[in-house]
């Protein structure tokens, strides 16, 4: 039985001149499991806001969109907020009320029930959640994660038969976002409610999904199985943007199959453990000696070690936040040249950010020295290193935001500069063109979505022409495209000699395009080198594209080195036929 | 070795008497906070300044002991010199001051009022430690609902606010601002500061607003939820206290508390319904600290025990 039945759905926003959706027709089954994906602003949170009585944005609207057979603008109040229950993208944004219990019990406090019902529901829940021990703190007290994990928990409370998620982990790490994931398909799975999600982290979702559903430009292009929809994205000359969003182990599926005729087209697999197999079935078994044999990884690629100058050093630096208190940063030791782009990795809250705070000069280190440029990290230098030489984004966006466009908004970084009008015009010229935002250049900064913040904030910051740039979790957020095109700024940057440090958990992009990658752990780094040779040493923390090839050559680290192994392999045995 | 430092960091809100019913808490304070306010007998106050500084000692530990002299020490300096230069009234002439007289029972007076103040000052910062915001929260949700809502988001505003800020001073120093030494510079970077915080806080409760509809907010009958249940205990302190806050209050009332300043200072005689009250008045004031020291030592015996 369908529960949403969406027909022929037009959407335009007052005074745009396109429509957000056009002709939207969906049907969505009971029970099922929903992933809308596409690029950030073709239109996926308006569609899900129009599921949803009181959350539809003003604009015209055309078409029917029915729950159950009735219109869902037409549905009774009590019914609407009780059965279709959505989350936002925000974890701290949601959040209503000052303890975790009451958050829980505030939707059923709008709807009156009892004391007695109220506290039953919310134990049910908290204990669903596994929520215990955190059930009695205060909201603020929450990590990130946690926050998320109540948002939902609180909708779940008043027991919704459809569930709608827009975007929930874009604020969350990806561990954070693992688990969220595994909660929401525990959801579905144990209690039949159905499940709506948009999403950029595709690679946890798709295991879970029934369905998939592809927009652009406010257009449903595809709405398939998950196993069908990589061949379909990756059909024609030019593979369709979205399919650069897909999981690693679908893309070389994709890849491969189209590369060579020899191997034979079907269902994608989806999960490591499904493309192990399918490689086994294509290249056969790995040979015993495979390991041994490629185990020299050739000479670098990156970076001459030697020439380039050290633009970041850091020794024997020992921090911690208050006395007696565990110290966050250990003997840490770290050396960045010159005009690189080194990734900073590692678990949940190893302390990687304070490590980029206390290279910034933000946080003092009770012992140890920090060199910037040759220049000592402390307050006498502070005015000559931030700013000029060193200047770091800040993971909010927001809090560099002050002006009411875009455009006032970069010329306000260079209120302290001394230079004419039309030469400082000219500069945020130069980097709207350069951070893609031309177009957005009269918009309110709070208008643009996540990336185009994140790029804004860049864009503030690199106006401050900064020799070394510290980023922590740049990539948060951001749909695949725009990572590409990040690393195209990054590129750029790099070629100009400006040093990039960033702090990451986003191993597939920091594989990608990273020079040198260091592993944190324990207040020091552990581990660094070039990208290739660190993630081929690495048995866990690494691709998703490295672990279902390591056993047959640990040296492919991109899906796209993947494809081109697979195809070489294949011509290779077949001349040997 | 663990004891120790919690009797010296004080034992907090998760005290015996703290777990009791907020209604207890709260009616014990009210009592107390009145009768204290309709002191003006040096017994009387003495009592219940000792009393509150006692527990608040027993509360919050050294933290306590340094609040309580520096609100008591100068309050009764500086209202003694101000009572007794400004008020003549009073038969026991000390000197005269360009023709005032200024006597000792306006210094006494002064000084007195003094204690009773920063008596009650020192009673609300165990008010303070003893009633968290969800027992407030659920005293004003029993009076109206959206009351108690309304105060439970003012109350997860204020951390809110703080931490933001907090990471927009963070993001501005990314920028290198901050290091500006001129004194409108500086009041300028401020006021960005402020007004960041400002629309980023209006932005994000466009999307608190969505999330609270999503939910149901506006519906008719509202409710108020809350972890609190009265049970025979709190019955049984609830009426122990009332029975002797009420004998405390009918004292005040009838003036056993309070003695003549002017123009004489004269003491009243101890007659038995003084005393009745006086007894009543001390049992009244010490019962959550000896609830609060047995429950402390039920839990060191237990302990020991395992």
């Amino acid at each position: 039985m369908a529960t949403i039945q969406v027909r022929n759905l037009t959407f335009t926003y007052p005074l745009a001149d396109k429509p957000a959706l056009q002709n939207i027709d969906l049907t969505i089954e009971q029970a099922s499991f929903t992933v809308l994906c596409g690029k950030s602003g073709c239109g996926k949170s308006t569609f899900l806001r129009q599921l949803k009585k009181n959350m539809t944005p003003y604009g015209q609207r055309q078409g029917q969109v029915l729950y159950d057979g009735e219109e869902v603008e037409q549905l009774e109040d009590r019914l609407s907020v009780t059965e279709i229950g959505f989350v936002q993208q925000n974890p701290d944004h949601q959040l209503v009320t000052d303890k975790v219990w009451h958050e829980l019990a505030f939707g059923l406090e709008s709807l009156g029930l009892e004391q007695a019902a109220i506290r039953r529901r919310v134990a049910e829940m908290a204990s669903f959640f596994d929520m215990q021990t955190w059930f009695r703190k205060g909201v603020a007290e929450l990590s990130g994660g946690q926050k998320q994990l109540l948002n939902l928990a609180s909708v779940m409370v008043m027991q919704p038969k459809v569930l709608i998620l827009d975007e929930p982990t874009s604020q969350l790490d990806p561990i954070a976002a693992e688990e969220f994931l595994k909660v929401v398909h525990k959801i579905n799975r144990e209690l039949g409610t159905t499940v709506i999600i948009s999403e950029h982290r595709l690679e946890d979702l798709f295991p879970m999904a029934d369905r998939v559903v592809v927009m652009d430009e406010g257009k449903v292009i595809a709405c398939d199985s998950p196993r069908r929809i990589a061949g379909f994205l990756a059909e024609g000359k030019q593979p369709h943007p979205m399919f650069y969003g897909l999981p690693s182990v679908m893309k070389i599926y994709a890849g491969c199959t189209a590369g060579s005729d020899a191997i034979e087209k079907g269902e994608s697999p989806l999960t490591i453990r499904e493309g192990r197999l399918w490689l086994e079935k294509v290249l056969g078994m790995p040979r015993e000696g495979t390991l041994q044999q490629e185990d020299g990884l050739g000479p670098d690629q990156g970076l001459n070690q030697e020439s380039s100058p050290i633009a970041i050093s850091a020794k024997q630096v020992w921090f911690q936040y208050e006395k007696g208190a565990e110290p966050v940063l250990r003997d840490f030791h770290l050396q960045v040249r010159k005009g690189e782009l080194f990734c900073l990795l590692g678990g949940n809250g190893v302390g990687k950010s304070t490590a980029l705070k206390v290279i910034a000069g933000i946080r003092k280190p009770q012992r140890g020295e920090i060199l910037v440029n040759s220049l000592k990290v402390n307050k006498e230098n502070s005015k000559a290193l931030l700013g000029k030489g060193l200047a770091m984004v800040p993971q909010n966006p927001q809090a560099l935001f002050t002006e009411i466009t875009v455009e006032e908004e970069l010329l306000e970084a260079l209120y302290y500069e001394r230079a004419a009008d039309q030469e400082k015009a000219q500069r945020v010229a130069e980097m709207l063109e350069m951070m893609e935002i031309s177009h957005l250049r009269k918009s309110h900064p709070y208008d643009l979505s996540g990336g185009e913040q994140q790029r804004l904030a860049l864009g503030k910051i690199l106006l401050l022409k900064p020799g070394v740039l510290l980023l922590d979790e740049p990539t948060k957020g951001l749909d695949p495209f725009f990572k590409i095109t990040l690393a195209g700024i990054f590129q750029k940057l790099k070629s100009q000699g400006v040093t990039i440090l960033m702090v990451s958990h986003d191993i597939e992009f920091c594989a990608a395009y990273g020079d040198r990658c260091a592993m944190f752990f324990d207040g020091d780094v552990v581990s660094v080198d070039q990208s290739k040779a660190f993630f081929a040493g690495n048995s866990f923390y690494t691709t998703t594209a490295n672990r279902m090839v390591r056993q047959w050559n640990r040296k492919l680290i991109t899906w796209e080195e993947v494809c081109q192994w697979v195809e070489q392999v294949m011509t290779h045995n077949e001349r040997k036929q | 070795m663990e004891t120790e430092k919690r009797w010296k960091q004080g034992i907090g809100e998760d005290t015996s008497f703290s777990a009791y019913h907020p209604a207890v808490n709260f009616i014990f304070f009210a009592l107390t906070i009145g009768i204290t306010m309709c002191s003006m007998d040096p017994v009387f106050l003495g009592i219940t300044l000792t009393v509150s500084w006692a527990w608040s000692i027993l509360l919050s530990g050294k933290k306590a002991l340094k609040f309580n002299l520096l609100v008591t020490v100068p309050l009764v300096i500086v209202m003694a010199v101000v009572n007794g230069l400004f008020t003549h009234n009073g038969a026991t002439v000390l000197f005269y001051l360009n023709d005032s007289r200024i006597t000792m029972e306006a210094f006494v007076y002064g000084a007195v009022s003094a204690l009773m103040i920063s008596s009650v000052i020192v009673w609300f910062s165990c008010f303070n430690v003893v009633m968290t915001s969800d027992k407030f929260i659920y005293l004003f949700g029993k009076a109206a609902p959206v009351l108690g809502l309304t105060l439970s988001m003012i109350f997860r505003f204020i951390p809110l606010l703080k931490s933001r800020f907090a990471e927009i001073s963070m993001g501005q120093r990314c920028m290198g601002r901050h290091e500006e030494k001129k004194f409108f510079a500086k009041v300028r970077q401020v006021v960005k500061e402020v007004s960041i915080l400002i629309s980023w806080s209006l932005e994000a409760s466009i999307e608190t607003a969505d999330s609270m509809e999503a939910r149901g907010y506006g519906l008719h009958g509202r409710t108020s939820f809350h972890l609190f249940r009265f049970t025979r205990r709190d019955g049984i302190l609830l009426l122990w206290i009332l029975a002797i806050g009420l004998v405390g209050v009918i004292g005040a009332i009838m003036g056993a508390t309070s003695i003549y300043y002017y123009p004489k200072i004269r003491l009243q005689q101890w007659d038995l319904m003084r005393i009745g009250v006086l007894a009543c008045y001390i049992l009244l004031l010490i019962t959550p600290m000896i609830l609060d020291v047995l429950g402390e030592k039920k839990w060191q015996r237990y302990k020991l025990e395992i």
